[in-house]
This record gives C-alpha cells, sequence and structure tokens, in this order.
C-alpha cells in the first residue's frame, strides 16, 4: 500500500490530516487498549494498526482478519485504519506508552531500527525464520541487526511508465537504457508535438525521485548508506547527481504548468496525463498502476502502458543498476502472543497475496508464490526487474529522520521551481540545517 | 469635474444611473457565475465537463447529487458541524452573556481591566494560535473529540460576545433594575427575568456570528480530527475533493450541496447577519 | 490587570453602570454575596477564555525554546535559536512578505473598489435588495469550500480559461495555480470574491448613516458630485472604512483555508503564507519547537498592528476596548 501512502502523502488536505501527528501521546484512542490481551479460554485480541484507509485496502484487511479469525477461533481482531502519515507519529508515541498496538505498518529502514530501540517491537526471529526466506532478499529490508522485527507483505520499486503509442507514434523503437538515450528521445516526442514526462511536481515528493536516482548512479552504496546515517550529504558525487538532474531540468522535458500539477489527482494529474495519453512518460511507483484506471477514460490505456527502469548515467560511479523503492510490512509488539507472527505467516502466505494482488490492495506482493496472480502483462516486467536489482534503497524521505526527509522533498521541488542549486540540496539534509 | 453648478445633475443622472446598474449587473455576475457553475455543473457528468467546462448539462443528470444525498457521510458531517457549532453557540452565548451582565452591571474593582483581558482575544485570530492549541488538546487528551473543537472556537467567541453584549446591557435603564429589586427580585432574577429577554436582539447577533464562525472554521477541525467520521462540512468538501478527484461533477455537487445550507441559514437569516457584522465591527 | 477602578470613568459618560444600588443589601453578607454572583458570573468565562485562549499562547512560548519534535520529553534547549532561524530564514521572510503583499493589495485595490462599488450603489435602484443578497453570499460561505471550488475552476482549460476564451481574453490565461510569478495574485483574486461583498455592504451601512440634508445643503451651496463625495461622503465614511481596514488587514494575516487548499504554499512557496509556514513546519515537519517559535512571532505581529492601529487610527471610533487592554 505504497500507493495508499503516497496518496495521502502530500494529496495536500489529506496529508496534513494525517500529519495531525502524533494524536497519542496520552493513549487516547481506547483502542489501543485489550493489546494481545489473554483471557482464560486463551483467546487473544490483536489490536491492528494499518494504513488503508480507503478500498480496496481497507475491506481486503478486514477480510483477511475475519477469515484468519475464523481458522483460529482464539483470535481475534480489532482493526483500526489510520491514515498513513499519522503513522510517523503515532507509533513512537504509542511505543513510549504502556499500552502500544498489537500490530502495526512497518516500512522498515531506518525508522525500524530506531523502534527497535525502544524495546518494544517483537524479536519474531525463532517464529518466522522457517518461512520467511521464501520472501526474497528484499525482506531484509525488515531486519535490524540480522533479527526479524518486521515482515513485508508487498515490494514497490520507482521507474518510468510510458506509452507505447505516443514513442510509436514519434519514432521511438526502444525504451532509453541511458540518460543521453533519455535525452533524444524527449526531443524526439517534442518534435512530434507530445508532451514528454508528467510529473506531478505540486506533491513534491515526484520531483525527489529524480534527485534519489541520479544519487544511486552517482553514489557507491556504501557512500548512500552511511551519508544517510549520518544526515551528511556532503559528499561531492551528491552534488554531481544535482549536476546531472539540472542538465535533465535543461531539457525542460516535462508538461506544461507542471508545477502546479498534483501526482494522482484528477484526470489533470500526472497519473492521469499519461493515462489518458496526454504525456508519454512518468516516473512513478508500482502503484501507478493501481492508481489509473479510476483516471482513464481509455478502458484498455493498461495495454498501451510500457516500463523502463530509471536509465543509467554513464561515468557515474553509483550501481546503474540499482533501483528505488521500498515496501509495506507489519511488526509486532512485545506484548503481542504468538498469534501476532503467525498471523503476518498467513498474510503472506501464497493465497491471501494472490488475494491482495486480485483486489489490487498489493501490487507487487512479497511472496513470489504469488506473482502468477499479476495479470497486468507490464507489472510482470516491473517485478521481473525487481527481481535482478542489486539492491533497492529505500526512499530518503522515509529513511531520513522526517524533518530532514521532508527538508529534502522541499530543496528539490524548490529546484525543479527554479530556486537553489545542486549544492543547496545536498546542504538541506546536514543536520543543523533546519531550525 | 470641472463643471459645477446644481445644474449638473441634470444631464449627469442618467449617466451615473446606467453606469450604476452595469456596475450591479457585473458585481452580481461575477459573485453568481461561480456558483452557477458549482450548481449546474452538478447535474453534468465529469466527461461533459472536461469537455466544456462552461457548457450546460445535456442531458440533465441527477445520479451526483443523488449518491450524495444518500449518502450517509454527507449528513454526517452536516451532523457534526451542526453539533460542534450549536454546542460552541451555546458556551460562548451563555458564558459571555453572564460575564457580559457582571462586567456591565456590576461596579467592582478591576472590572476595567477584566473586560480589557477578555478583548484580547480579537487582537489575534484563531489560526494564529492553532499550532500551540493544537499541542495543548493534545495535553488535555482532547484531540479527535468535538470539545477539542468546540471549546476553543467558544473561548475565541468569547471577546466579540463580551464586546457587543456589554454595551448593550449597559445601556438598558437601571430604572428597571431599580424597580425589580424593589419587587424583590434579586440581580440574579433581574438578569435572568428582565435583562436576557431585553437583550435577546444583540444576543441573536453574537449567537449568529459565532454560529457562522464556527460552521465556516477549518483550519482547527484539520487538526483536531482524523477520523473521517468526525469530520465537520468544510473539512468533508475538501477531504472529498482529494478523494474523488478525478470525478469533477460529484465533486461540484457535493460543494454545491455543503454549501446549500449556509445560504439557505443566509437568505433566512440575511438582514440580522448584515446587521450581525455591522454591528460587530461598531461595538 | 493593573487597571483600578477609575477606569469606569472612562468607559464613557452617561453610560456607567448603575451604583445607586450598591447600598441595598448593606453588610458583610451582601459583599460576600456580591462577590459570589460575580464569580459566578464571570468565572466560567474567564475560565474557558484562560484555558483555551491564554494558556496555548503560554504553553507556546514554553516551546519556542526548544527543539522538539512533538513528542517525548523536552530536553533539547535552544534558547532564541528558533526565533532567530524564523527571522532569517528566506521562506518565512517571504511569507511574510507574501501577507504583507495581500495586506497591500487588499488596502490599493480592494478598499477603493469596495467605495466606488458602494458609491454607485447607494441610491434608490430596482433590485437592490437582491443584490445586497447576491454580493454578501459568498462571505458567508466558508473558506475551505470556495477553495475548493476556485481550484476546480482554475484548472489548466477549465472554466475560467474558457470563459476568457469566450469573452475574447483568450490571450489572459496562464497557469493560474502553478505560475511562481502569478500564483500570489490569483489567491487575491479569490480573497477579493470571496471578501469584497462584506466590505460593500459594510460600506453601504455607513453610507446610510449620513445623514441626506448634508448632501442637499452642500448641493445647494453650489458643490459638484465629485465634491460631494471627496469632502463631506469620504471623511463621515472614515470610521467604517478604517474598521474595515481593521478587519481586513487581520484577515489577511491569518490567510490559511485558500492557500492550504490551492497550493499547499506552492510551487516553490510562492504562496506560502505565514500560517501555512507554521503548519508545514509544525505538521509536515514535526518541528513544533520551531513552529510555535513561529506562532509566537505571528502572535507579536497580530498584536503589534492591532495595537498600533487602535492608538493611531481607531481610537476615535470604538471604545477604546482594545487600546486599553493593553495600555
Amino acid at each position: 500500500m505504497r500507493r495508499n501512502r503516497r496518496w495521502a502523502a502530500v494529496a495536500g488536505l489529506v496529508a496534513s490530516l494525517s500529519l495531525v501527528a502524533a494524536c497519542g501521546s496520552n493513549g487516547d484512542d481506547g483502542s489501543g487498549g485489550g493489546s494481545g490481551s489473554q483471557n482464560a479460554g486463551g483467546a487473544v485480541t490483536l489490536t491492528w494498526w494499518h494504513n488503508a484507509t480507503a478500498d480496496p485496502g481497507k475491506s481486503e484487511w478486514q477480510k483477511i482478519a475475519d477469515s484468519y479469525h475464523a481458522q483460529h477461533h482464539n483470535v481475534s481482531f480489532t482493526v483500526d485504519p489510520i491514515q498513513n502519515e499519522q503513522f510517523n507519529s503515532k507509533v513512537p508515541a504509542a511505543l513510549e506508552s504502556s499500552n502500544p498496538p498489537d500490530l502495526f505498518q512497518q516500512w522498515g529502514g531506518g525508522a525500524e531500527a530506531t523502534q527497535v530501540q525502544s524495546g518494544k517491537l517483537m524479536d519474531m526471529t525463532s517464529q518466522v525464520s522457517s518461512w520467511v526466506n521464501q520472501l526474497g532478499p528484499s525482506a531484509k529490508g525488515w531486519q535490524v541487526d540480522g533479527k526479524w522485527y518486521g515482515i513485508p507483505y508487498d515490494y514497490h520499486i520507482v521507474g518510468f511508465w510510458y506509452r507505447k503509442d505516443l514513442f510509436q507514434q514519434a519514432g521511438i523503437s526502444s525504451p532509453p537504457k541511458t540518460m543521453s538515450e533519455l535525452d533524444s528521445d524527449v526531443s524526439k516526442l517534442k518534435a512530434a508535438g507530445i508532451s514528454p514526462i508528467a510529473i506531478g511536481s505540486k506533491d513534491r515528493w515526484p520531483d525527489a525521485f529524480y534527485w534519489e536516482y541520479f544519487v544511486l548512479r552517482e553514489c557507491p552504496q556504501a557512500t548512500i548508506a552511511s551519508s544517510i546515517a549520518k544526515q551528511d550529504f556532503s559528499d561531492a558525487c551528491f552534488t554531481k547527481a544535482g549536476t546531472d538532474m539540472s542538465s535533465f531540468l535543461k531539457t525542460n522535458p516535462f508538461q506544461s504548468g507542471f508545477l502546479g500539477t498534483p501526482a494522482q489527482q484528477g484526470a489533470g494529474s500526472s497519473a492521469g496525463l499519461v493515462a489518458n495519453g496526454k504525456a508519454a512518460m512518468e516516473l512513478q511507483g508500482d502503484w501507478e498502476m493501481a492508481v489509473m484506471p479510476s483516471l482513464a477514460t481509455d478502458k484498455n490505456f493498461a495495454q498501451k502502458m510500457g516500463w523502463f527502469p530509471f536509465p543509467s548515467v554513464p561515468g557515474g560511479s553509483g550501481d546503474q543498476g540499482a533501483g528505488l523503492g521500498g515496501g509495506d510490512g507489519f511488526s509486532c509488539t512485545s506484548q503481542a502472543t504468538s498469534a501476532c507472527p503467525d498471523f503476518l505467516k498467513y498474510i503472506t502466505s501464497t493465497p491471501v497475496q494472490k488475494q491482495l494482488i486480485k483486489s489490487l490492495a498489493v501490487t507487487l506482493p512479497s511472496n513470489p508464490g504469488a506473482n502468477s496472480a499479476i495479470s497486468i502483462p507490464t507489472l510482470k516486467v516491473v517485478l521481473k526487474y525487481l527481481g535482478g536489482v542489486s539492491y533497492n534503497q529505500l526512499y530518503f524521505d522515509q529513511a531520513l529522520p522526517t524533518n530532514s526527509g521532508q527538508a529534502l522533498d522541499s530543496a528539490v521541488a524548490d529546484y525543479f521551481a527554479g530556486k537553489g542549486s545542486p549544492s543547496s540540496i545536498a546542504a538541506s539534509v546536514a543536520q543543523g540545517a533546519g531550525p | 469635474m470641472s463643471s459645477t453648478g446644481a445644474a449638473s445633475p441634470n444631464w449627469r443622472r442618467p449617466l451615473t444611473t446606467a453606469l450604476a446598474y452595469a456596475a450591479a449587473i457585473s458585481i452580481a455576475a461575477v459573485t453568481l457565475v461561480p456558483l452557477l457553475f458549482v450548481f449546474i455543473g452538478g447535474f453534468r457528468t465529469t466527461p461533459q465537463i472536461n469537455a466544456s467546462p462552461t457548457g450546460l448539462p445535456h442531458p440533465w443528470v441527477l445520479d451526483n447529487y443523488r449518491a450524495i444525498v444518500t449518502s450517509s457521510l454527507f449528513w454526517r458531517f452536516i451532523v457534526n458541524s451542526a453539533v460542534i457549532a450549536f454546542l460552541a453557540t451555546a458556551i460562548t452565548v451563555v458564558f459571555g452573556a453572564m460575564a457580559a451582565f457582571g462586567l456591565s452591571r456590576y461596579a467592582f474593582r478591576g472590572r476595567e481591566a477584566i473586560y480589557a483581558f477578555f478583548t484580547i482575544g480579537l487582537l489575534f485570530p484563531l489560526s494564529v494560535a492553532s499550532l500551540p492549541l493544537y499541542l495543548w488538546l493534545r495535553d488535555l487528551g482532547l484531540l479527535e473529540s468535538r470539545f477539542g473543537v468546540i471549546l476553543p472556537e467558544a473561548a475565541f467567541s468569547l471577546s466579540i460576545t463580551i464586546v457587543i453584549l456589554r454595551p448593550f446591557m449597559r445601556d438598558i435603564p437601571g430604572e428597571l433594575e431599580d424597580a425589580a429589586l424593589v419587587d424583590g427580585s434579586t440581580r440574579l432574577g433581574f438578569f435572568w427575568r428582565i435583562l436576557l429577554p431585553l437583550s435577546l436582539p444583540a444576543i441573536s447577533t453574537v449567537a449568529i456570528l459565532a454560529f457562522v464562525t464556527s460552521w465556516n472554521f477549518f483550519l482547527l477541525p484539520l487538526l483536531v480530527f482524523n477520523n473521517q467520521d468526525h469530520f465537520t462540512l468544510p473539512l468533508g468538501v475538501a477531504a472529498f475533493q482529494t478523494q474523488y478527484s478525478q470525478d469533477t461533477a460529484r465533486v461540484l455537487a457535493f460543494s454545491a450541496l455543503s454549501v446549500l445550507p449556509t445560504l439557505v441559514f443566509f437568505l433566512a437569516a440575511e438582514r440580522r447577519i448584515v446587521g450581525a457584522l455591522g454591528g460587530a465591527v461598531k461595538g | 490587570m493593573t487597571v483600578s477602578e477609575t477606569s469606569t470613568a472612562s468607559a464613557g459618560p452617561a453610560r456607567t453602570a448603575p451604583a445607586p444600588i450598591e447600598g441595598r443589601s448593606s453588610g458583610h453578607a451582601g459583599r460576600w454575596r456580591r462577590r459570589a454572583e460575580l464569580t459566578l458570573l464571570i468565572g466560567p468565562a474567564a475560565l474557558l477564555f484562560i484555558g483555551f485562549v491564554i494558556v496555548p499562547m503560554v504553553v507556546a512560548v514554553h516551546y519556542s525554546v526548544y527543539r522538539w519534535s512533538g513528542f517525548g520529553p523536552l530536553t533539547d534547549k535552544v534558547g532564541l535559536h528558533n526565533y532567530s532561524y524564523a527571522l532569517h530564514d528566506p521562506d518565512f521572510r517571504a511569507s511574510v512578505l507574501h501577507n504583507a503583499i495581500i495586506v497591500a493589495l487588499s488596502l490599493l485595490l480592494q478598499l477603493p473598489l469596495s467605495i466606488a462599488l458602494a458609491l454607485l450603489l447607494n441610491r434608490r435602484m430596482h433590485g437592490r435588495a437582491a443584490l445586497r443578497l447576491i454580493v454578501f453570499a459568498p462571505y458567508v460561505m466558508s473558506e475551505a469550500i470556495t477553495a475548493v471550488i476556485w481550484l476546480l475552476m482554475l484548472q489548466p482549460h477549465g472554466f475560467v480559461d474558457q470563459v476568457l476564451d469566450v469573452v475574447g481574453l483568450g490571450g489572459w490565461t496562464h497557469q493560474w495555480l502553478a505560475d511562481q510569478h502569478v500564483v500570489l495574485y490569483t489567491i487575491f483574486v479569490v480573497a477579493t470574491w470571496k471578501y469584497i461583498g462584506f466590505g460593500i455592504i459594510l460600506l453601504l451601512a455607513g453610507l446610510q448613516g449620513i445623514a441626506h440634508e448634508l448632501h442637499e445643503a452642500a448641493a445647494l451651496d453650489g458643490a459638484s458630485a465629485w465634491q460631494v463625495t471627496r469632502w463631506i461622503t469620504l471623511p463621515l465614511l472614515g470610521p467604517t472604512i478604517r474598521i474595515w481596514i481593521f478587519l481586513s488587514v487581520i484577515g489577511s494575516l491569518q490567510l490559511f483555508d485558500l492557500v492550504w487548499i490551492m497550493t499547499l504554499g506552492g510551487p516553490a512557496n510562492a504562496s506560502d503564507t505565514m500560517s501555512v509556514y507554521m503548519i508545514d513546519h509544525g505538521f509536515r515537519r514535526y518541528e513544533f519547537g520551531y513552529g510555535s517559535a513561529v506562532a509566537v512571532i505571528l502572535f507579536l505581529i497580530c498584536f503589534a498592528f492591532a495595537l498600533v492601529y487602535q492608538r493611531f487610527a481607531l481610537r476615535r471610533d470604538t471604545e477604546g476596548a482594545m487600546t486599553r487592554a493593553v495600555g
């Protein structure tokens, strides 16, 4: 449900709604209660915080909880859908309290590691080791110090979605592999009177995908990891990435008025433009395929969609095969019973994963056994690429502490609007750069 | 401008009258057209609107309005807004009238200081205080609670309430009070039986002000409520817009229906509202 | 709170609260009773007011000297760093400037326009009552709904663009909300749409208070319509205009809903206002200590404006309540 996250993320109002940080320092929601409480008969109620506040996810999770309960009568659920952005604040507050939920949304990365320090997360290693390997190497993003504190149920990766029909119209025979090829394709599309790339800059985070991908191409993995950990982007490769992005922006690849375009809202959004053939490409996550159907007037648009990874930057010292993405998962808290990891096993089991895919609640399953349920051919391409990436870097705004991550997104967005410089983007993250 | 003299209006009047009508018509048009776009747009389909934003419905469709009127969400927003606005108004009017009575018809040390203290709320709007207020409400455990919105709104409305009511109550002749006391009434009895009924015009003024302010308020409910079930109407419209933004027609219908209660209320109470605002600023 | 009983006199001659009854219930019992009554009458309002208006600002001052993400203990005391950061932050300065531009445009464009329209409409006309209703309607709508409506109308190739095309002003179309050089003015126009009716109604009410005989007398003396307006009407309209200015400035300073819904302060902060800046830093970046400092600064700006304006402009018109509040 990263899509959901993104949808909510900076969709303006909803952003703030959700932002509404920290409702919980007082544990004001009664729902936190009853956590993992065991009755005499061994009955247990799991309080479950997930981020699917809208359908299909919302009813899908409820269905899954119900069917698990049907098989395990002693386990019931209190399901609390919570606006996505709130997790950043609600979970730390809940972990400080005596009454955290038993099961909650987990995106892994730096945030999970911080949560582990509270001592409230369940080390599930012994319960999950027998089956967790089926989730592939990407699941390691939910490990902290080699122990399992979270389990992913889907993965995400960002890449270019493009219109095969428009590429053909512009005389482009195959998707670009390097930046210079992308640049020349942009000019070809322009020459054919087609808006080359759509972007939803009103929401800011789509801008950051570009910068982050240029960083992946220019900076070695170890540099990125240590720079994020130190919140110090002073290595020259970060400025180099900014310079690459700068020359790319100089080609004016985006639709007119892109600074005011939302990412996913309405036919005029960047996703809507591509879905309706008004622009040829968009750099977005796999969730795009779940966003577009409601925006497209052409019901057959999916067949016209293709996908290619972010092009390589020749001469860059980064990994040209690295991907940018993440995934969604859940963590259990230490007060929960072993029913909690068992439920995660259920969620990642092949039949449930297939069900999640069919309902569009999930696009790329963490359990490859469910891959066959994917019906959209282009998503299979994405899946295949994801299986072969050298590593899948977590979105920087997720990997960094919230204020630095947001400052980075803003700095990149400012640069898209013509403010700042490649070095000012890198500097925006430095500790003490903010107030 | 050079032509002076009493004669000039004779040839000027038709000109200025024409000008006045032209101004009147254009300002009415500028005001009405967006509202018509919203109300009429609700009768169109999104493809119709995308094809031609300025067109008329062809054919007219009722689905958008029907879908919203029959959805529980819309009515829930209305009920939430109504409950919050009603309670905020009730609290501010009751507390404000009591305080205004004390501050207008009792002479005591520090009275003006207390009055001045209450007027501080006029100097800065609630929006400015929203972030600290949010943190404070969180400490009080009032987030996600209607009272987290009601109490601050009532508190901020107290200033204008007292500023309007006090001079009004003060101007009620002292002889009335004397007569009541001679008849064996207590002061509170006088307040309840005589002063309050006499102050009704001013009280309805402040009640309307408080109600409209609360009904339209966006920022505080935005911060306090996460759960869509608790949303007030302005919040609901904005959320609906983000959620269904691909469906312009539906958003227009939703906006139209959300504006409707305000407009009906306004039509019903127009004189009083206009008077209230005029009075409020002169208070 | 230091003002004493003597200030009763300043509450206005001949309107002072009736004191004669004071002696009626004499003795200790009476005094206690009076005190109890006063506590009962003023206490609830005072508690509510202190609890939800005063305390939050005090709390804000407290938080504003910390670097604080909004949860956990306050450990990182940074003194006045948050304040100096805000005052040096180009984005915050820009947001202050944007508020100032909105205020200036209101005074330079909205006010003269309102006055001109009110003068034009201040005569017997057909449909005057209807017009009054119409121009006032946007004022009672919520700003959030206004924002949603205009957001839809201002989409590229949307309603506004098409209307401009139809009336032959197709060349005027802009990226209303996406062009950094235009967006602030777009928001100002929407705000004008919403609030101009209020100004007109207010001014019409003010005009009605001006005795007609004055005009007639002046006309008999040979004054032109312009002269009457300039030398008689406008000066008499002074109190109304000064009130309008006060409300307009305070309103402009708190501009939030329109911006938040239509642009989120973008692109690149080009439509950021002070309130948007505060909410953005507090709730999106979890910089609640810093956000509190910004709130205190906003409060001081509003307070300073109100004070100065009361002192120099409004003094004649109101009871001076606000001036005394701090004076």
